[in-house]
């Protein structure tokens, strides 16, 4: 018997009867196998198994829609950690920032990434929609998948907005209290609808669990459904389009 | 997918017991990834995955260092009975709120966002941003006025609101879409600008607009939301 | 299959449904009908029923605490009360733009709101946008012995002050 390697050790995982039970396919080194890596697998089966070469040049997409993804990711694993100290009430909430802050091993370190990764995806998204529209990647038969993207934008900027009054400091309190007056002057609906968002006529203790609610559990399911079919009508769509080809003819319009 | 097309007959049969043979319908308006000339593929795993995670791994190391160095404000508890001066909305909103600054609540705060959400919403329905070419490859008369018009509309328009960070920015995309004018001859920034489409122009404007309004209400505003420069935005208590 | 049942339909006189289509147009109704009981129920559930806001109506010393030319802010009610040369008033505090808590100028007579800029004289008028209407008045009433009560619920016109 040969001695204990890396690449033994390696070789006697993969071919163990519970290794072959999870990954079905053999070690990526045939095209065969690297279709499969694709599509037996649920989280890459998104991907297509074959890819245009000059998609992957950086100022195709200049990843703008990968770095917004992986903000979002972020902001997913960071924002259940801060769950775990955080209470939606007055004037607690402002107490756990603190605690967060000053006591919590690693707190402030997580309440940072999820600050910084907050900006990061509503400034991606942002460029994200200019790289699109510049690159005139809008067009059919991708329209559909423009109109989901600025729904998305919309709810990035409602997430980064309802999680603006978590912390429920002075910041918070009067951002949140000038923009819902901001909604008030909407003709008819303004009104109500402030009021069904604030749970009351002021910024209050209702607000603030109106919108951990709305932050921590409605607005992450609607953005991930609608990140679903974004993803999911690239694929239909072709693949991403990139820059307009140099020479029209060679663009097959619809 | 460069072939000929094959000349194909279908062959129909009411026997449940035959296997049905699948073809690719391609339907003229879902045929994006057809082109007349043959590509370079390349296999998703190794070159998309690896690039993918290289980018996730990078993303996630540059927010972590930016955690380590800069800690995210906190201020005192929230009191409902004391305005900090100045009180600013996030950076994303700042354009919005340095518009409420001119405009009645109701025209900045619902009128031109709920404009700004339909006019994006119809960008991929509305012809014009189908089929634009260079911007002066039309009617350039019509053109002439169209722009002289819409310009001279807009900054009246602002002028009366005093709201010189749009009329500026306004003015200064009319005169480069003058100079544009010039096709072919200048210098490679002239052939440049002279490529420009009309809805690429209106964008850059609508970019250019919200950056200058953000940039104003984040670094150019203090107490009171009267303009200051970046360094006496908070006045020594 | 679509060609037959389109033949049967043709079949169907004017203003005749065929059965299956009157099922379908009941179920569909019946999922719309469920559809919209349950978006009213839910929006009836979130409006809340019962609001712990601050009560509206306060004392605020007596007229004698207000000889012409004083200016209170009264904080916690976010309402100033003035000694004006017609009588006492009193003026809400809340910028009429969107809500920001406004304060007395210091160095000028005058108040001014933090947050975009509005100003207003001491009688509320605006002196500055970005303010659409001048600062409510709000009620202010006086007992027999000259305790002033205000009731921030009750807006009057301008100019009607509490005679001294
Ligand atoms: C939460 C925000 C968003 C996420 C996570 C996201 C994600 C992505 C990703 C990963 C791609 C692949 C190509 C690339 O990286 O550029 C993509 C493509 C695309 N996105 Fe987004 N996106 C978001 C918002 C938007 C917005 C705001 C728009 C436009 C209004 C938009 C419109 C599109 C379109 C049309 C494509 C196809 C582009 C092409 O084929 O070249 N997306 N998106
Ligand atoms: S809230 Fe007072 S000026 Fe806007």
């Amino acid at each position: 018997m040969s001695s204990l390697t890396l690449s033994t050790l390696t070789a006697w995982v993969r071919n163990s009867a519970v290794y072959r039970s999870i990954i079905r396919h053999g070690v990526a080194d045939t095209n065969r196998n690297r279709s499969l890596v694709i599509f037996e697998n649920l989280f890459l089966h998104v991907h297509p198994v074959k890819v245009r070469e000059k998609t992957l040049k950086f100022t195709h997409t200049f990843w703008l829609g990968g770095i917004t993804m992986v903000a979002t990711f972020v902001l997913f694993a960071t924002g259940i950690l801060l769950m775990f100290y955080y209470h939606p009430s007055v004037p607690q909430a402002y107490r756990d920032m603190k605690e967060l802050m000053f006591v919590v091993d690693n707190g402030v370190f997580y309440r940072n990434m999820h600050r910084w990764a907050a900006h990061l995806m509503v400034l991606g998204a942002m460029l994200h929609m200019l790289r699109v529209f510049y690159h005139r990647a809008y067009r059919p038969p991708r329209q559909f998948n423009w109109v989901v993207g600025v729904v998305l934008l919309l709810i990035t900027l409602l997430l980064s907005y309802t999680g603006y009054l978590l912390p429920w400091d002075q910041l918070a309190f009067w951002g949140v209290s000038v923009g819902t007056n901001m909604a008030k002057e909407a003709p008819l609906i303004g009104k109500p609808l402030r009021f069904l968002l604030l749970g009351g006529n002021i910024v209050s203790e209702n607000a603030l669990l109106r919108f951990y609610v709305l932050h921590c559990v409605v607005l992450p399911a609607v953005l991930m459904l609608f990140i679903s079919v974004h993803i999911w009508r690239i694929r239909k769509d072709g693949g991403v389009q990139g820059p307009p080809e140099k020479d029209p003819g060679e663009e097959v319009e619809p | 997918m460069s072939q000929t097309p094959q000349t194909f007959a279908p062959v129909e049969s009411s026997d449940p017991m035959v296997v049905p043979k699948r073809v690719a319908m391609v339907r003229p308006d879902t045929r994006p990834t057809i082109r007349r000339r043959e590509e370079k593929w390349v296999m998703t795993f190794p070159h998309l995955i690896i690039r993918e995670v290289i980018m996730f791994m990078l993303v996630v190391i540059g927010l972590a260092v930016v955690a380590l160095l800069f800690n995210a404000p906190l201020e005192g508890l929230a009191n409902p009975l004391e305005t900090p001066n100045p009180s600013k909305a996030p950076w994303y909103f700042l354009g919005l709120q340095e518009l409420l600054h001119y405009f009645p609540p109701v025209v900045a705060g619902v009128v031109i966002p709920g404009l700004v959400v339909v006019a994006l919403v119809v960008i991929p329905y509305a012809r014009i941003n189908l089929v634009a070419g260079p911007l002066w490859s039309g009617d350039r008369k019509r053109l002439t006025t169209g722009i002289t018009a819409v310009t001279g509309v807009l900054v009246i328009l602002f002028s009366t609101f005093q709201c010189w960070a749009i009329v500026v920015p306004s003015l200064i995309v009319a005169a480069a879409m003058f100079l544009a004018r010039s096709e072919g001859s200048g210098g490679s920034f002239r052939r440049f600008l002279a490529l420009v489409t009309l809805p690429e122009w209106v964008m850059t404007w609508f970019v250019l607009v919200a950056a200058i309004l953000t940039i104003i209400g984040t670094f150019f505003r203090g107490p009171g939301w009267s303009l200051v420069w970046p360094w006496n935005m908070y006045p020594p208590a | 299959m679509l060609d037959e049942t389109a033949d049967n339909l043709s079949e169907l006189t004017s203003g005749e449904e065929s059965r299956r289509q009157f099922l379908t147009k009941l179920g569909l109704g019946a999922c719309a009908v469920t559809g919209l009981g349950a978006a009213l129920t839910v929006a009836d559930f979130l409006e809340p029923k019962v609001l712990f806001e601050p009560p509206t109506s306060f004392r605020a010393g007596t007229i004698a605490d207000f000889p012409e030319g004083t200016v209170r802010f009264n904080q916690e009610q976010k309402v100033y009360i003035v000694g004006g040369a017609a009588g006492i008033f009193a003026m809400s505090a809340v910028c009429t733009h969107l809500g920001c808590i406004t304060r007395p100028m210091s160095g000028e007579p005058g108040i001014a709101c933090p947050c975009h800029g509005s100003k207003f004289d001491l009688e509320g008028n605006v002196t500055h946008g970005p303010a659409p209407h001048p600062l409510p008045w709000l009620e202010v009433k006086a007992d027999a012995a000259g305790n002033l009560t205000v009731d921030t619920s009750v807006v009057i016109p301008h100019g009607k002050a509490l005679k001294a």
